[in-house]
């Protein structure tokens, strides 16, 4: 018994954690597979496998959600207005992004391809945990290194990014702004919101060449890269299951990675983004949310260990909240409230 | 296109050349005279295609940087020696010919002479120059010091002796600059892809911000227009964020409308560098006197050098800078040991109209007379200690450097705010001190090194650094507050000193023994001074 359980292979074990009967509660992917949606039950059956088509599928497009978006379009870019909660949570963003870059997309090798040694000897690499044991300025010095190593290699990365659900391009501009990316296109459905986004590019002579818009489903959309992008935006479809696969297609095998940030669908997330953020707060246009149509982050991690077992990895899940007056501030209770997902694929 | 000759006189002698760029310094940053009247408008809008009188094409930048002193070169390599904000196109600009005379200074081969504008920098902020930054600063001009001696010129007994080890240091601001500069053209020689343009002798002539309107081809407003500068030599540079690290009259200020609240005191500073008789032999430490007309302050330079700062009244100030060098420097010894009644006679002869050597010789005299006299009285009342005296009073002066002396007004400012579109300020740009407590210079460091902080983050962020709302407003938040309590405090303390009313004296001077003698507020006190939080 010892020895077999040793020798199962990877696929064996992952049949086994499927099927067991143990204690540690597993999240069914039934939710996202299932024909009926159920609003408010947390695991009714198939959520992402069977949302009602939408009124025009061929679209993908509600057209309630597109004349929403159409109305938010002129106050995008001001930082104060409407939008200043996307303004906050596009700084949360972009530091996700720079940290899961760092830690998963730069490899410090003690050689370069060519032969040639870089300047860190990873023998050295002290894990952030026990620096803390040195005086202040050794403890400087190894961060200010490491950052100064980790940061030269992220720069000869030039990497290419679709975001799909670009908005007003508040995310794009942000990465187009970056040293190490060399590509970005950003597709909505909705033609205003593109329009501004054109617009406020071109007041930034930086952004001309790298960032590209398009009016586009994600289908439409052609082409691979690194990293695809969907950001506050599967609540906003009809059908994310469709979204999701589309968007897994378009990621680069070998390193390519899928960022997305939605909203989990329980009582606090209700209480949090509809109800404080829509009705008594008002920080958030009404109108923009329906409950209904959130997604539990397990929902998400449990999806794709069925569709592509073998070849994703969740890097880290990262709950986040809005404090008013302080911003977006991140958290490990990723299963409530708003969160953001960096999955890899292999 | 045509250059403007630079303020700086040419001559001939080493000595006086530093003495003079020294004291031309001075003039340069504190002085009205040397800048030019802007546009009584702030906001003279130009068309964003028109044509510009000057028929050069304008040259786009990420980073302008106006003003080369210590607090713009710094900012500048500390920008350049950032990982996340290298990649920007950054420019210097300078009125001054730093490409000749920080180079020039930075090779001087002997300490054989001080220039007259020294700073003194805490702990904190030498750290972050020779850590951080890692400038080449001449470290045989530098001065640490140990401590510092506070006593009240209405009374002897009332004194408190701040001591801790390198409480701060004593450094020259040509010290500072040029070590900066030299780290810059090093950077410089190192990146070739993205070098850092400094434009010396170059003033700034006007600032002016695009009309808004057809901004862009598709007709939309743009509400954050990319401010333009004018340069004096026909140049003009349109700038992403533009930093005014450009002293007191800060065009950079003016321009962003930004308004500054504060009062000059009724009051100018002499600086002089002066040679001791001997150098300290038990502490190197500062020495301040608040005298009723202002505090002398003599602080140590290495080897038997000090340098001196005496804030007084205008027409005083006026007067000590006149008289000659042998004159002067038995006057500074005064300051320090005898009475206010001697100062007063001493001052109302040498404003009479008609002083001539002899009169000199007579106050040299009677200086010397007095000074031996009161020594030997303080001897005799603590103890007959010999060495009373060189513990209590600092070293006496010798002579002061021909050309070393030179005046400026004293006085306190802050802006309203440090940030608005596309424009940050930082040091005397944003804050003006008294120099009573030498923290002019290093709230403009601590400035540097949050700005600095605050645009890496920004930009790691892929944000446009121009931007008030996510990004500048996190600099203001960060050093508006400290700045305003040290301006505060030391306002206070200069107020506290300057009166003669015998009740606030008697106080202030109980005070000060208390202090003295309460371990906890003396060790607050050196915190605050030297820095640490």
């Amino acid at each position: 018994m010892f020895k077999r359980s040793f020798s199962l292979t990877r696929i064996q074990h992952i049949k086994r954690l499927q099927s067991s009967s143990s204690s540690v509660p597993k999240y069914s992917t039934s939710f996202l597979n299932s024909n009926v949606s159920k609003t408010t039950a947390r695991r009714s059956t198939s959520f992402l496998n069977g949302h009602p088509a939408a009124i025009d599928t061929s679209n993908k497009v509600n057209p309630d959600e597109k004349s929403h978006f159409e109305t938010l379009a002129p106050t995008w870019w001001d930082s104060k207005g409407s939008q200043r909660i996307l303004h906050l949570m596009n700084l949360a963003r972009m530091d996700f992004i720079n940290e899961i870059l760092r830690n998963y997309k730069v490899q410090l090798n003690a050689n370069n391809s060519n032969g040639s040694k870089n300047d860190i000897d990873t023998d050295l690499y002290i894990p952030r945990f026990t620096t803390s044991v040195f005086p202040t300025e050794i403890k400087k010095n190894i961060e200010n290194e490491l950052n100064a190593a980790i940061y030269k290699e992220l720069q000869k990365s030039e990497l290419t990014v679709l975001d799909v659900g670009c908005g007003g391009g508040l995310l794009c501009e942000s990465l187009a702004r970056l040293p190490f990316i060399k590509k970005i296109d950003g597709i909505d459905m909705t033609p205003a919101v593109i329009n501004i986004a054109k617009q406020h590019q071109s007041l930034d002579p930086v952004l001309a060449e790298k960032l590209t818009y398009a009016v586009r489903s994600i289908d439409e959309q052609k082409g691979q890269y690194d990293i695809v992008t969907m950001f506050e935006m599967l609540e906003h479809v009809d059908d994310p299951k469709e979204i999701l696969i589309s968007g897994w297609e378009h990621v680069k095998s070998n390193g390519g990675i899928l960022f997305l940030s939605t909203i989990n669908r329980d009582l606090i997330s209700w209480f949090t983004t509809i109800f404080m953020g829509e009705y008594v707060l008002k920080v958030v246009p009404l109108g923009t949310h329906h409950l209904s149509k959130y997604i539990n982050s397990r929902e998400i991690i449990a999806w794709f260990k069925e569709m592509y077992p073998l070849s994703h990895e969740v890097l880290q899940v990262k709950g986040t909240m809005y404090i008013p007056g302080k911003g977006w501030v991140n958290h490990d209770c990723s299963n409530v409230g708003n969160y953001l997902m960096a999955i890899q694929k292999k | 296109m045509f250059r403007r000759v630079p303020p700086l006189k040419r001559i001939n002698k080493a000595s006086s050349n530093i003495s003079t760029l020294g004291s031309s310094i001075v003039n340069a940053i504190n002085h009205s005279k040397s800048t030019t009247p802007l546009l009584s408008n702030y906001y003279s809008t130009i068309a964003a295609n028109e044509n510009n009188s000057s028929t050069l094409p304008v040259k786009s930048t990420d980073i302008l940087i106006v003003g080369g002193g210590p607090a713009g070169l710094t900012l500048a390599a500390a920008i350049k020696l950032s990982p996340n904000l290298k990649h920007f196109k950054t420019t210097l600009v300078d009125a001054g010919n730093l490409s000749e005379n920080l180079p020039k200074f930075h090779n001087l081969s002997s300490s054989a002479y001080m220039t007259n504008r020294v700073v003194s920098i805490t702990p904190q902020n030498m750290d972050f120059l020779t850590g951080d930054l890692n400038l080449p600063l001449q470290f045989n001009r530098i001065q640490p010091f140990d401590g510092i001696y506070v006593s009240d010129g209405l009374n002897d007994t009332s004194r408190m002796a701040m001591d801790r080890e390198s409480m701060g240091n004593m450094v020259e601001l040509l010290n500072i600059q040029s070590s900066a500069y030299m780290k810059l053209l090093e950077l410089n020689a190192n990146n070739n892809t993205n070098p850092i343009e400094i434009a010396d002798n170059c003033k700034v002539v006007d600032i002016v911000k695009p009309s808004t309107t057809n901004a862009t081809a598709n007709g939309v407003e743009n509400t954050n227009p990319w401010p333009y500068v004018k340069l004096d030599n026909g140049e003009t540079y349109k700038t992403r964020l533009l930093i005014g690290c450009d002293g007191f009259q800060s065009p950079v200020r003016k321009y962003a409308g930004i308004e500054t609240r504060g009062w000059f005191y009724n009051e100018w500073g002499v600086v002089a560098t002066m040679k001791l008789e001997y150098p300290p032999f038990n502490h190197i430490r500062g020495w301040q006197r608040f005298l009723p007309t202002g505090p002398i302050a003599h602080l140590p330079l290495p080897g038997d050098w000090a340098t001196l700062v005496w804030s007084t009244t205008p027409e005083l100030s006026k007067l000590l800078v006149s008289l000659p060098s042998n004159v002067f420097s038995k006057l500074v010894n005064a300051a320090f040991i005898l009475e206010d009644g001697d100062m007063q006679y001493y001052y109302r002869k040498l404003s009479d109209a008609a002083v001539d050597k002899r009169i000199f010789d007579e106050i040299i005299e009677d200086i010397d007379y007095r000074i031996e006299v009161k020594s030997q009285q303080l001897i005799n009342k603590n103890n007959s200690d010999m060495y009373y005296v060189d513990e209590n009073y600092p070293p006496p002066i010798k002579d002061t450097l021909e050309k070393s002396r030179a005046r400026f007004p004293m006085k306190m400012f802050h802006a309203d705010t440090y940030v608005a579109p596309r424009v940050c300020l930082v040091g005397d740009a944003a804050h003006a001190t008294h120099p009573l407590a030498g923290q002019g210079l290093n709230m403009g460091l601590g400035d540097s090194k949050s700005l600095v902080s605050v645009l890496e983050k920004a930009s790691s962020r892929g944000l446009d650094i121009g931007s008030v709302d996510l990004c500048l407003n996190d600099y203001w938040k960060d050093r508006y507050g400290t700045n305003m309590m040290l301006l505060g405090v030391v306002d206070k303390l200069h107020k506290l000193y300057g009166t003669r009313n015998e009740v606030v004296v008697g106080l202030r001077q109980w005070g000060l023994n208390v202090v003295n003698n309460l371990g906890d507020v003396k060790e607050f006190m050196m915190n605050v001074v030297s820095g640490r939080k």
